[in-house]
């Protein structure tokens, strides 16, 4: 018996018009098959095609959920109500009372398009989705493999920004960020994007952080209820819950920090005051994170507030598991209560968020800095601290008050740092000026 | 001698093969822009462009109108004229040719091209990223056929019975149809990671990167083989040496457009923060650099897919010719065995 392969070899040995038959005739057996097939391979586009057919919705917050204990039903009014308060990602909707500019989060949401004119919508999922997510919460498809991972907005905390450290950032702020990107990270400049569309999707960010924030705020007033739900009134959700989240934004350019007058001191003087401020214990303590060589390698075992929460229901996973493994005696129904409750936990842990990362203090030596390089974005950094990261700031905390260091010593630390790409790491002791005879 | 005599063969179906491939390639690029510039909505309906036939689409407003739509609309009139020169071939082939093979080919060539301006289509109307998945792997798939078609009507193949040294073919065979199968699910785990839904999960990514890192390794190890295996033992047989060099040359330019990518995409990788030039690059999005350098590697892919599907199929044929010149089986029939 001949093998297939063999079979075919014969083909090509017949004369070219036989050949052509058997062509022929399998090219008709392969169409007829084909066209039995069609309605599976129709399907199989179909399916490929229309699987996901859903358009991409609001991403629940079910790990802070989890943590506070809400029931499914309640999980679903929040749902309902972020669904009245703020629409969808394709149809957002807000009230007045946000601030926000509703036409251009319509320009913002929704599927990629421009028109014969050039105008462009759905421009947050064109730029900004693929990494800070749908829902704005950092967990878009690409933010696995980033570090440092996107901004989450939905705690409302923005690092880099010329505001008091717990407030909000200024729209200029955002524009900044927007403009000229983050050195180092994944955050790219939209420097040659239309100013019209910087500002369309400056007013995304601040909606989609106003809905995170609202959902937060929604998940602590629930838990406090217990099994009950709230009383969905206009005044309850946004005279207490909208209307404070969206102050906070518009009241952000009245927060923002004023640099005392540089003093007019000898540079060299100013950079060995900061120096000294540097390695202080007591006061600055720049040391402690950015490291003596403030090459950034200080304590490097710190989570920023984006990872510590989840860092810490990972340690309350562990101590949970190990008392189940201790604790032999304990009734079998409640063992089985807890080990569900600690296994749901861990699984919407993996499923809802991203593995937990430690934060990196800055190396100073490089003289690159996130938040910008002017002197005074420096000051303010060190003045205010930043925001969600253990770096404190080190200016009064109110209008008025005082600071751990005066602004003429913050300057002095601007200084010093603005110097440290230039200075050695060790310095060795200066050779003395001998004359040139005596050298050779 | 039941095969035409090279000098009565008509020259035409070749040309026009050739004539496809060229057109083809211009196609996948500027495909490759379409969804590099988020365009592939900027024409709303299908087939004509904004109300218009796609031929009688003023040409004022294509060529000077938005971007979007200037790349859009000229990736339709691409894939027509693509489309176009498929019939040609089609009629020159039923015309000229004799045979069969290359005939049944051309009607094949004809579906498939249809298949993918249908798929094209249904991807604007029902407006899916499944649908732009499906139809950016099936482009270069084409591009790869028409170059087969080229390959399959030229004299050099006909003449297979030209090559002197047949030792050591079996080897070039398997590894280049290897390659041809490792470049081609290199551009499948491409579309994956170049059309994510908006919903995907954080993990899609970071899978499709990992097989995609994997198999750029095993592809690149598989060329390096390929062209030891025919340098050593086909050194003289121009018609495999050239192409592997050149396929050599490409996967290198990849490997590097590959990760130029990555950097003008997402910035250099975290391990490199200590350098500065790592530490102050900031990503331009929607810079020339990023966009060309993108497209380069998904065209550059095709390219390599194309290259290996040649010396995958030259070295078949002369494999066969010359395993039945000797009496014996080629390696296809011996594994089958």
């Amino acid at each position: 018996m001949r093998s297939g392969v063999d079979r075919f070899s014969v083909v090509f040995q017949l004369p070219s018009f036989f050949r052509s038959m058997l062509c022929l005739v399998a090219m008709n057996k392969i169409t007829h098959a084909g066209l039995r097939c069609w309605p599976w391979l129709a399907g199989l586009v179909l399916v490929a095609g229309c699987g996901k057919a859903e358009p991409p919705a609001f991403h629940s917050n079910v790990v802070e959920m989890d943590r506070q204990g809400i029931s499914p039903k309640q999980e679903q009014d929040i749902a309902n109500i972020l669904g009245a308060l703020f629409g969808t990602p394709d149809k957002p909707f807000v009230l007045t009372e946000t601030g926000l500019d509703r036409k251009k989060l319509e320009q913002a949401a929704g599927p990629v398009r421009s028109d014969q004119f050039g105008k462009e919508s759905g421009l947050y999922r064109r730029h900004c989705g693929h990494c800070h997510g749908t829902t704005g919460d950092g967990l878009g498809p690409t933010a696995l493999v980033l570090n440092p991972y996107p901004r989450d907005y939905r705690q409302g905390k923005f690092k880099f920004k010329s505001t008091e450290r717990p407030d909000k950032p200024t729209t200029a702020d955002l524009e900044m960020i927007l403009r000229h990107g983050i050195p180092g990270t994944a955050m790219p400049s939209f420097d040659l994007l239309p100013d019209t569309q910087i500002q369309v999707l400056i007013e995304y960010v601040k909606y989609l952080s106003m809905r995170g924030e609202t959902e937060l705020k929604l998940i602590s007033a629930m838990a406090d209820l217990s099994e009950g739900t709230l009383e969905i009134s206009r005044t309850a959700l946004v005279d207490e819950i909208l209307k404070p989240v969206a102050e906070s934004w518009s009241t952000a350019s009245e927060k923002i920090v004023a640099p005392a007058e540089k003093p007019s001191i000898e540079l060299a003087l100013s950079i060995e005051k900061g120096r000294e401020l540097f390695y202080d214990t007591k006061r600055a303590n720049c040391i402690k994170c950015h490291g003596l060589s403030a090459l950034g390698d200080g304590q490097t075992n710190d989570y920023d507030d984006w990872n510590k929460p989840l860092h810490e229901i990972e340690l309350a996973i562990a101590s949970e598991r190990e008392s189940l493994r201790n604790d032999t005696e304990m009734p079998a129904a409640d063992r089985n209560e807890r080990e569900s409750k600690t296994a749901t936990t861990a699984a919407i842990l993996k499923s809802d968020s991203l593995p937990v990362r430690t934060i990196t203090p800055r190396n100073l030596r490089l003289g690159v800095y996130r938040g910008g390089r002017r002197p005074v974005d420096l000051f303010r950094r060190i003045y205010a601290g930043i925001n969600g990261v253990p770096m404190p700031g080190v200016g009064p905390t109110a209008p008025g008050g005082t600071g751990t260091l005066s602004p003429e010593e913050i300057w002095s630390l601007v200084d010093y740092v603005r110097s440290l790409p230039l200075e050695a790491i060790s310095e060795p002791p200066r050779q003395r000026p001998t004359a040139a005879q005596a050298r050779f | 001698m039941n095969t035409t005599p090279l000098e009565l063969e008509s020259v035409w179906p070749h040309r026009w093969a050739v004539a496809l491939v060229c057109a083809t390639f211009p196609l996948i690029w500027v495909g490759g822009l379409v969804t590099t510039y988020d365009a592939g909505m900027a024409v709303p309906d299908w087939p004509d462009t904004y109300g218009y036939n796609l031929f009688l689409y003023p040409w004022q407003t294509w060529v000077y109108g938005p971007f979007g739509l200037f790349i859009e609309h000229g990736h339709r009139l691409l894939g027509s004229l693509s489309g176009m020169l498929t019939i040609a071939f089609l009629i020159s082939a039923w015309w000229c040719q004799r045979r069969g093979l290359v005939r049944w080919l051309a009607v094949v060539a004809l579906a498939a091209v249809i298949c993918q301006g249908a798929l094209g289509g249904m991807r604007v109307i029902e407006d899916k990223v499944q649908l732009a998945k499906i139809h950016g792997c099936v482009g270069p798939a084409f591009f790869a056929f028409a170059v087969a078609l080229a390959v399959i009507t030229s004299r050099r193949w006909q003449d297979a019975d030209g090559v002197q040294n047949r030792a050591g073919l079996g080897k070039v065979e398997r590894l280049a149809i290897v390659t041809t199968f490792l470049a081609y699910c290199q551009l499948v785990l491409g579309s994956q990671l170049r059309h994510l839904p908006a919903g995907s999960a954080p993990g899609d990514f970071r899978v499709a990167l990992v097989f995609h890192l994997a198999i750029a390794a095993a592809l690149v190890v598989h060329i390096f083989l390929l062209a030891f295996q025919v340098f050593r033992t086909q050194r003289d047989e121009w018609s495999l040496v050239r192409p592997t060099t050149g396929l050599v040359a490409l996967v290198l330019v990849e490997v590097g457009l590959g990760a130029a990518t990555w950097v003008t995409k997402y910035g250099w990788p975290s391990w490199m923060a200590d350098y500065l030039w790592a530490a102050d690059y900031v990503v331009h999005e929607g810079s020339r650099l990023q966009a060309w350098v993108t497209t380069a590697h998904v065209a550059m892919g095709s390219m390599i897919l194309a290259s290996s599907l040649l010396v995958a199929l030259r070295s078949v044929r002369f494999a066969w010719r010359g395993s039945r010149a000797a009496g014996q089986g080629s390696w296809l029939m011996e594994a089958a065995r």
